[in-house]
């Protein structure tokens, strides 16, 4: 007898918890009524500015176009195991379109062939994976565009035709897939820079602090120290911050990826005088477009262009699809982006 | 009894500073800028919410718990701080911040406790549930954005130098001495060692083990709220990822420090050495410029440096299956 | 036999919440419940059930492993060096499951022999380990095994994966081992009252390198599976899993202080959060929710049920 009351309040608590869930999740997605074309949007990390402003962009396409279901979920961690397992969710539910960011090319490489062989279709937007596991990809810029782009910057801000001196690369960790590929080309691009040194690449572990510490101590232990490249979201704050507290704005420049908005700061004080970005709510923006086009047909393989809204004529060379170039922000254009 | 285990205490002590004066002395005659006052000043800094948080987990393993939700506790604070100071948020005064910030967390820390007490459920239970709860709790209400448009005020607690010191160190050491007098001094303290010692006794001998259990979790989660005070302003940005794993680096410290993991021994003086020993390592072995491949290294030799930390004074005090100590003649002296 | 009885209860309860997902899951959304469906996601939990049964144990017998994803990690990494070093892929499991060997053994060493407690032991193998891995494989990803290896990760014989298949055979080793063998009541007796245990002649420290050694083995096999499955050996698969792992095990009713639990508690304690995982990620979409209500059933199963004993009482 005891047991069983035990068991009915059990019971009760767990159904009043399962309603409390119901509840709290006040987002909660409707299955979709048939017409309605869902797309799945992954990024590689929830909860980075940088994604959220392109979900900004998805979901103002997702309303311009009116029959989209627009789903943005992705792993708060980071980890591409529980994104692999988002996207094996989302095929068995028979979404239309998953559109993924992969942060490791081969564990979501697997997880969107599954996909694939269950007849949904599949691209990549941000970072690409093998082409067998994909139709297309938005692309906003390469691993090596990316790479070599740092490398300008910081050469560009030093000053002179072949800028000389010690720079040091802040990384998220040592096994980030794609750091590791923009990592790669940055050392191919600054065989052109023979005079730049590169003397540590050092993994921030994802923690600004961590980042901030490793600033201050490359700093103090090569004081001839010319720049530091914080090349993950966290890192690039967490290095500007110890050279500003260092009083060494503008002797040690600091240069990375990071949407506008939140580097504002640093490039008005002269600690960063190069921010490397591309427009992330046209990022989005565009692949929900690309999503919806290859949903109802009207993107093709072979197709040379394909209109995307507001964005207009978008070239597409071979199975990528061109967001536009890579953005610069500095003092004299910073202003003019709010995202 | 009572003379091995304080043998073994000092030992400890003894066998942390000498490593630490080891660790420091070597890479300063390797490179004269490692012992230069900006670096010691910026280890200490880098230490100070390793060593406040450090100071109340002792307590709480002290009592023969743990607290492994100070982590998510941490990154639920900051998300608090952005949340009532941003101007474009709610844009409340410094003092309003601190207030509800170390109300929050003596709350945080509090319903831990009463868990654990009321509800008798184990502390392990308790805080790797809220572990998991406030990281997603900051996840919603950080909602995929950043802060970074904090207040002067807010950002003087994390970049503030009174009298010529970084305010966090200022509270790490005012952290260090509350405590060791509340350990040393007070009955709260006889109490906690008591609790940890054995439970039924302490029971017996009139201590209120429940409230002492309550008060050491509350304790944690104000400490946890003051470490989060000083050192989340030192940075420019408040994003959801704040405390990721600095429950492991607190409990490291604490075991490291030689407090009995089941309770009962040890002390805050060992924490403070630990802490202090392992934030040296990352930057000793970026100072001795071992090379990019030595990088991928970094990991595993902190993680053989603590085992060699824990094992040192093992390796001369093997017990006897009858649970009597033994030198062993090849592990040297004492 | 009045542990026995307690135990009992709390799979009972367990069971219940199961059931109730379960069945909120089939009213919300009767998809999720096809059996198709289910088998497939099944295979997200793999990992951490195997990883969870020699944990139960470890757990049993008053200890704990902080390291088990990181030996899980050195495994998959040397079993994707060897691989790639041309060693036939089966030589490369064995080799890789022995990796996972040894990382056991070596914390067992320490726990026997030099007597550290167990949480500090691994909690130091646990930087360690990831490190080595890190290390050895310069945090680079390997891939590019051969079909017939991934199959045992992604193949299926009638709709059931394989390696839900490995999950099933290990879990009825375990729970076999644990009720009717010497060694099971051993894993008991050390973790109820180790001196007690001592007395009545069990070899204390033999079991526990036994038991690491096993968990260590276990860890690199289920470090082989994770690669098999998602086609990638790297140094920092599964992060965390440890946690998860502890997580199951407690919420299947094993007592943190050793000598009350049981496998099928822990079989139930996986299946709760494999299910509220998948479902609330299925049904809402939104990551941090998974977090927060995972992390309240296991604060609320534990507390209600123990409200609940009290009141009875």
């Amino acid at each position: 007898m005891k047991i069983l009351t035990q068991v009915l309040i059990t019971a009760i608590m767990a159904t009043v918890m399962a309603f409390t869930a119901t509840a709290v999740a006040t987002g909660a997605v409707e299955p979709s009524p048939s017409k309605r074309i869902t797309i799945c949007l992954l990024p590689k990390k929830k909860g980075l500015p940088y994604f959220t402003t392109c979900s900004k962009g998805a979901q103002q396409a997702a309303d311009e176009l009116g029959d989209v279901e627009l789903i943005y979920d992705g792993p708060t961690d980071g980890s591409p195991e529980k994104a692999a397992s988002m996207v094996d969710r989302w095929a068995l539910r028979g979404v239309d379109v998953i559109a993924v960011s992969p942060n490791d090319p081969e564990v979501l490489g697997q997880a969107m062939k599954k996909a694939r062989e269950k007849g949904i279709r599949v691209i990549t937007w941000d970072a690409d994976a093998a082409p067998a596991t994909r139709e297309f990809m938005v692309n906003q810029a390469t691993a090596r565009e990316i790479g070599h782009a740092l490398v300008d910057a910081m050469a560009k801000d030093l000053g002179s035709d072949q800028p000389e001196g010690k720079v040091a690369i802040i990384t998220a960790t040592l096994t980030a897939a794609n750091q590791n590929e923009w990592i790669k080309y940055m050392k191919e691009r600054l065989e052109k820079y023979p005079k730049l040194t590169l003397i540590a690449t050092k993994p921030s572990n994802e923690d600004q602090r961590l980042a901030f510490q490793i600033a201050q101590d490359l700093m103090k232990a090569h004081p001839d120290l010319k720049g530091i490249f914080g090349i993950s979201s966290v890192a690039f704050p967490g290095a500007a911050e110890a050279v500003k507290q260092a009083g060494n704005s503008g002797k040690v420049l600091v240069t990375g990826l990071a949407t506008p908005n939140d580097m504002k700061a640093y490039v008005k004080d002269g600690t960063v005088k190069s921010v490397v970005l591309w427009n992330t709510v046209d990022l989005g923006y565009l692949t929900v477009h690309a999503a919806h086009a290859l949903a109802t047909g009207t993107l093709k393989p072979g197709q040379t262009s394909f209109t995307a809204g507001r964005l207009g004529e978008r070239k597409i060379e071979g199975d990528q699809i061109l967001l536009g170039q890579i953005l610069v922000f500095t003092k004299d254009n910073i202003d003019q982006f709010d995202f | 009894m009572t003379t091995r285990l304080r043998t073994l205490a000092t030992n400890r002590l003894l066998l942390l500073g000498g490593l630490l004066a080891i660790v420091f002395l070597g890479v300063s005659v390797a490179h004269p800028g490692y012992a230069s006052a900006q670096n010691i000043r910026d280890l200490l800094v880098q230490c100070a919410p390793v060593v406040i948080i450090g100071c109340a987990m002792t307590l709480v393993i002290l009592t023969g718990e743990i607290d492994v939700s100070v982590g998510s506790m941490m990154g639920l604070l900051a998300a608090g701080i952005g949340i009532l100071s941003s101007p474009e948020r709610l844009g409340l005064p410094a003092g309003v911040v601190v207030a509800a910030v170390v109300a929050g967390g003596i709350l945080l820390g509090g319903v831990n406790g009463m868990l654990v007490v009321a509800g008798r459920v184990p502390s392990i239970i308790v805080t790797l549930g809220m572990m998991t709860v406030l990281r997603g709790v900051t996840e919603i209400l950080m909602g995929g954005e950043w802060i970074t448009d904090l207040p002067a005020s807010v950002r003087y607690l994390g970049t503030g130098e009174p009298l010529g010191l970084p305010l966090s160190i200022w509270t790490a050491m005012a952290a260090v001495v509350a405590t060791v007098v509340v350990a040393r001094k007070t009955p709260l303290g006889l109490h906690i060692y008591a609790t940890g010692g054995n439970s039924t006794a302490a029971a017996m001998a009139r201590v209120h083990v429940g409230v002492v259990r309550v008060t050491v979790f509350a304790i944690a989660g104000l400490m946890t709220a003051v470490a989060t005070l000083v050192s989340v302003p030192q940075q420019s940005v408040i994003e959801s990822g704040i405390g990721v794993g600095f429950e492991l680096l607190v409990i490291t410290a604490v075991v490291v420090g030689g407090t009995s993991i089941s309770g009962g021994y040890g002390g805050v003086a060992g924490t403070v050495l630990a802490a202090l020993l392992l934030a040296n390592i990352r930057p000793a072995l970026l100072y001795l410029d071992l090379g990019d491949r030595a990088t991928f290294w970094e990991r595993a030799i902190q993680g053989a440096f603590i085992l060699a930390a824990v094992l040192s004074d093992r390796c001369r005090w093997f017990r006897r299956a009858d649970g009597k100590a033994v030198t062993i003649t090849t592990g040297g002296s004492p | 036999m009045k542990l026995l009885s307690l135990a009992r209860r709390w799979e009972t309860v367990l069971a219940a919440v199961l059931a109730i997902v379960l069945g909120t899951a089939a009213w919300l959304d009767p998809a999720f419940m096809a059996l198709s469906t289910q088998l497939e996601l099944s295979t997200h939990a793999v990992e951490l059930l195997i990883v969870a049964l020699p944990m139960t144990f470890v757990i049993l017998s008053g200890g704990i492993d902080l390291s088990v994803g990181s030996s899980l990690a050195l495994a998959a990494v040397i079993f994707g060096l060897s691989y790639e070093a041309g060693a036939p892929v089966w030589a490369a499991s064995v080799l890789g499951v022995l990796t996972g060997s040894l990382c056991g053994i070596v914390n067992g060493a320490f726990i026997a022999g030099a007597r550290v407690h167990p949480l500090i032991v691994t909690l130091a193998t646990l930087a360690a380990y990831r490190g080595l891995a890190e290390g050895i494989s310069l945090g680079r990803p390997i891939s590019g095994f051969p079909d017939r290896f991934l199959a045992i990760g992604e193949g299926s014989v009638g709709g059931v994966p394989y390696s839900l298949l490995i999950a099933v055979a290990a879990v009825l080793a375990f729970a076999l081992t644990s009720t009717r063998t010497v060694f099971g009541r051993r894993v008991y007796a050390i973790g109820s009252n180790e001196i007690a245990a001592r007395y009545a002649g069990v070899p204390i420290a033999r079991m526990k390198l036994w038991l690491y050694g096993i968990a260590g083995t276990v860890a690199g096999l289920a470090g082989i599976i994770h690669v098999a499955r998602r086609n990638t050996a790297k140094a920092d698969v599964l992060p965390q899993v440890e946690l998860d792992v502890i997580t199951a095990v407690v919420l299947g009713g094993t007592s943190i202080f050793g000598g009350r639990g049981s496998v099928v508690g822990t079989v139930l304690g996986v299946l709760v959060i494999h299910e509220v995982r998948e479902f609330v990620g299925w049904r809402w979409q939104r990551d941090e929710l998974i977090l927060v209500v995972v992390g309240s059933i296991l604060i609320v199963s534990v507390l209600a049920h123990n409200l609940v004993a009290r009141r009875a009482r």
